[in-house]
């Protein structure tokens, strides 16, 4: 039988470098916020003990990997698939719907609703993700970038909007 | 019209309707390869003598193998498995599934294991875990709301995990789906009423949704007219033939309208009564639809104005200016409940203080409401929603619903700052 190559998509290696800096960076916000956050805090207390999950693009990635370990920390896990079992897969379809949704061209729900994403794994902690995913956008984003990213622009208190943004903003580059 | 700049819509289902749109049975069967069919049904559906009406239109040119009628309210993991062990046993080759929801979605199961030779159907879970075309399989729905004869989904729960399996492939449409008025001439008219809602639901929501496209748009707007001019005729006279089809024929719509636009907060917050309270799922979208679309008006408002045309027609809709007409459009839907509320001597709920049981304790009590506002959260329709909703807003709409009393819009606004 004649053996056929597999098309592989191009690499476009400056927007695999972008997703891959923005990937990192909101893995790491993540648990940096499962630390300050109250409400990121309830969300991971939700999920099952040693719970993982990933955001990232098919078929190459790049990918990130968040997981709550047995003591209930949530620990941003690099990314990197292969490293570990993942419960929850949420995949963007292709490099480019990442690269739209992470220059917020696109909105999450948008995305999701052009059927540009591919939810694989319990539907409830796929929403507590998204709403820890929306969380951190506003912590990250000014105010004018993040009301294109999420859906709503949460009314916060101004300890959320300055002290924990920035201890969370410290967290997130020192990586703890 | 919106067109967004991408969107997908699929409906494979060979769609057989009419009055005697079940002796075309064989007939199809033949045509898919097959000849020897399980017929799956529920014992109330049976009871009610429709399966009689199925064999009696198959007269001698089908050989039935067998008739289970084990389906139980909620679709349940050992039946499907047990089933599918009756479907081997007996030779079968195709289902013929009659019945709501649950035993579609028992026969999707039974399928998945019959036709992938399996017994462990949790191999086949999330969407896109099967990758081939499955046994034929003939939906007959029993009652006009559920769209479930044209949806790609399965939902079947292993009560001894205490979980619920999601199946989703467009492998699990059913190859034909038949819509035969004489299945739902005998539906009582509270039930007749609350199903309709349910197909009323489902075509409005996938029509202000996020997901919205021009094809589900216009199977939406033509199943949103057709329940509106037909279903308060068959409330009067329920052996109406016409309306009754035409009913059926509106559910289907809407069932591939919202297959492919998705529904979103009535129905997180339905599924979450339902799942808390154990209330009809038709109740529960009747009550929470005009709710739904006055929590996104701010955000939707041009498309529930759009609404207008299919909810009152041409006259009325043109009489009112486009400011207005959103509210017009949220007001017919009330009234709308209103109409049914009082047709059917009360039996079509418009508040949930309104639902009792048998024993006269209310089905859905004030106190259950923060237990069925954590549930929603978990629900995926509300990805589809336009407005996002915490827990505080699930909280505040189902107090309104719960009381009957109109959701104070002006803080749905307030909290987009």
């Amino acid at each position: 039988m004649e053996t056929f190559v597999e098309i592989k998509p191009g690499r476009k290696p400056l927007q695999r470098i972008y997703l891959g800096t923005m990937l990192w960076f909101v893995g790491r916000a993540i648990q940096a916020a499962a630390r300050v956050d109250n409400q990121v805090k309830k969300e991971f207390q939700s999920m099952p003990p040693n719970y993982t999950f990933s955001l990232g693009a098919f078929p190459n990635g790049p990918y990130m990997v968040v997981g709550k370990n047995d003591r209930g920390k949530a620990t941003y896990l690099g990314g990197d698939l292969s490293k570990q079992p993942v419960d929850l897969e949420m995949t963007l379809k292709s490099m480019e719907h990442l690269f739209v949704l992470f220059t917020f061209r696109e909105s999450t729900p948008t995305a999701n609703s052009r059927d540009r994403m591919i939810v694989n794994g319990d539907v409830p902690q796929a929403c507590a993700a998204v709403r820890i995913l929306d969380i951190v956008q506003v912590y990250l984003l000014p105010k004018f970038i993040a009301r294109l990213a999420i859906k709503r622009y949460p009314k916060w208190s101004l300890k959320r909007h300055t002290l924990d943004r920035t201890l969370i903003l410290i967290r997130t580059l020192i990586g703890i | 019209m919106y067109i967004p700049e991408y969107y997908e819509f699929c409906c494979r289902v060979n769609m057989v309707a009419g009055h005697d749109a079940l002796e075309k049975i064989p007939e199809l069967l033949v045509s898919m390869g097959a000849s020897n069919p399980m017929v799956l049904t529920d014992k109330g559906v049976r009871a009610a003598g429709l399966v009689d009406i199925l064999i009696t239109a198959m007269a001698d040119k089908l050989c039935i193998k067998t008739i289970e009628d084990e389906v139980p309210p909620d679709s349940d993991l050992k039946v499907v498995n047990r089933l599918a062990g009756v479907y081997r046993e007996k030779g079968c080759d195709a289902i013929i599934a009659i019945g709501g929801g649950s035993v579609l979605d028992t026969a999707k199961g039974i399928n998945i294991l019959v036709s992938e030779n399996s017994d462990d159907l949790l191999q086949f879970t999330g969407a896109g875990a099967l990758k081939r075309k499955l046994k034929p399989l003939i939906a007959i729905p029993t009652t006009a709301g559920t769209g479930s004869e044209v949806t790609i989904a399965a939902v079947i729960a292993d009560h001894e995990k205490n979980r619920k399996m999601i199946f989703g492939s467009y492998f699990l449409l059913p190859d034909v789906a038949i819509i035969d008025s004489r299945m739902t001439l005998t539906l009582p008219v509270h039930i007749t009423a609350a199903t309709a809602m349910d197909a009323m639901a489902h075509a409005v929501e996938s029509f202000v949704m996020l997901s919205k496209n021009p094809l589900s748009d216009a199977h939406a707007t033509e199943a949103i007219g057709l329940i509106c001019r037909h279903l308060p005729r068959v409330i009067q006279d329920p052996q109406d033939k016409e309306g009754r089809l035409a009913l059926a024929t509106a559910a289907t719509l809407a069932g591939i309208a919202f297959s492919n636009a998705t529904v979103g907060m009535v129905h997180a917050l339905g599924h979450s009564v339902g799942s808390v309270c154990h209330v009809p799922h038709g109740t529960c979208m009747a009550i929470l639809l005009p709710y739904g679309l006055e929590y996104n008006c701010h955000k939707v408002e041009e498309r529930i104005a759009d609404l207008l045309l299919p909810l009152a027609g041409a006259d009325l809709y043109t009489r009112t200016p486009q400011k207005d007409r959103a509210a017009a459009a949220i007001a017919c839907i009330r009234q709308l409940n209103r109409d049914l509320n009082q047709s059917t001597g009360g039996a079509h709920a418009v508040c949930f203080k309104d639902i009792k049981d048998r024993e006269g304790n209310l089905s859905v009590p004030e106190n259950s409401l923060p237990q069925i506002a954590q549930t929603a959260l978990g629900d995926g329709t509300l990805f589809y929603n336009p407005e996002d909703m915490d827990y505080d807003d699930c909280l505040r709409v189902l107090q309104a619903a719960w009381e009957g009393i109109p959701l104070n819009t002006r803080t749905s606004k307030e909290s987009q700052r």
